[in-house]
């Protein structure tokens, strides 16, 4: 899923002092999960927002909605009957959702109170990790289903680099090496021998090298 | 939780028990109902007993408390919001009030960040040797609240149906 963190409040105040309505606008999905932006945290920013406003004397009416998501055009249609009402959009959804409520409603400032992380896995309540770089190109197969390239530090497909200490990566004794990992994880299939495969370099063209990446499928149209 | 009262809140200490609206200041309390006497007629004494300085809200458990309560309380009536927890390791849910803690912090940071006291919000945890019923927990922590200054969030006047006027009015034109 995409990960997420809430900007800071200041630069979000800052952000939407120009506004005099605003609609904190949270998303159901990932970075519901990821307890960023769904409907608990967008009732906490809208509520902290107007309490700042009313400690400082300012009317601002800000109320909060959450959709199901943000990113599918068929969810933010439902607020074709309300944005009139306000000045500006305060979303809590990943760049992708703030960009797709940007787009249908193209007069009205959409503005992003999240920073957009990474592709991650829910490791434990609270706590998520990257391990998707979203190459465009999986080789999760060649390596016991541990991507080098999103979880070793220096992106190596020819590891191990030698720097690891104790299952742990030289760069921080906290990240767990992902080449002591993979070698963990074939050693168990009995499939080491793929370790002496060199690979050439990765080839990028396909996770950005023709520009925003886009996915048609004829099967799933109307 | 004294220590993390503003040196302006401890200043106006004892001096000014009204605001200049002449409002008294009103305690959200929320608190675990495995809490001793904290019956349903127990609450119900007791916000009588404080008029409209206390409100009561049973939770089932502390771990049912998000920070969202804290804060709509803080907003819509309370100068302070408070939480009673049961004892550590006595929570009958394992670790029922060690989360509340935790979201009882992660709303003081917030309150913080936009300039209220992060005394506003609090827990106490009953006492395990000497468990002490709602009544007297709800009194003591409405003598640390009396501290507090009134909250800056209440003290301009109510905006109430003028603020329900504006938000239904569908007069704009749309722009799309």
């Amino acid at each position: 899923m995409i990960t997420a963190e809430r900007k800071p409040i200041d630069e979000i105040r800052a952000m939407i002092a120009p506004y005099k309505r605003v609609l904190v606008l949270g998303c159901g999905s990932c970075v519901a999960e990821c307890a960023a932006g769904g409907e608990k945290e967008t009732g906490m920013l809208a509520s902290t927002l107007r309490m700042a406003n009313k400690m400082e004397g300012q009317e601002v009416i800000i109320q909060e909605k959450t959709l199901d998501r943000q990113c599918v055009k068929d969810f933010v249609v439902l607020l074709d009957d309300v944005i009139d009402q306000y000045d500006a959009v305060l979303s809590l959804g990943c760049g992708a959702g703030v960009q797709a409520v940007a787009e249908m409603f193209s007069e009205i400032p959409i503005l992003p109170a999240l920073n957009t992380e990474f592709l991650g896995e829910t490791r434990d309540q609270g706590y998520w990790v990257e391990n998707c770089l979203g190459c465009g190109d999986c080789m999760l197969d060649d390596f016991g289903g541990v991507c080098p390239l999103a979880r070793c530090s220096k992106q190596l497909l020819n590891g191990p680099c030698g720097g690891s200490r104790e299952g742990k990566c030289e760069i921080n004794p906290e990240v767990p090496c992902a080449w002591q990992a993979i070698i963990d994880r074939l050693d168990r299939f009995g499939s080491l021998e793929r370790l002496e495969q060199i690979y050439p370099p990765k080839d990028w063209s396909r996770k950005q090298g023709g520009g925003p990446r886009k996915i048609m499928r004829e099967d799933q149209q109307r | 939780m004294e220590s993390r009262m503003s040196q302006d809140t401890k200043e106006q200490a004892g001096k000014k028990p009204r605001t200049a609206q002449g409002r008294k200041r009103t305690l959200a309390l929320f608190y675990c109902q495995n809490t001793p006497e904290s019956s349903e007629a127990v609450r119900q004494a007791l916000e009588k007993k404080y008029a409209s300085r206390v409100r009561l809200f049973p939770i089932p458990c502390s771990g049912r408390l998000d920070p969202l309560h804290l804060l709509k309380a803080l907003e819509e009536f309370a100068d302070a919001a408070y939480v009673i927890a049961c004892p550590e390791g006595a929570c009958r849910y394992f670790e029922g009030n060690t989360r509340a803690t935790k979201r009882v912090d992660t709303t003081a940071q917030t309150i913080a960040q936009i300039g209220l006291e992060k005394g506003r919000v609090g827990i106490v945890a009953n006492s395990k040797e000497n468990p002490k019923p709602l009544a007297k927990l709800a009194e003591e922590i409405l003598d640390r609240t009396r501290e507090l200054r009134p909250s800056p969030v209440l003290e301009r006047p109510r905006r109430g149906k003028g603020t329900k006027e504006k938000k239904d009015d569908h007069s704009r034109k749309k722009t799309h």
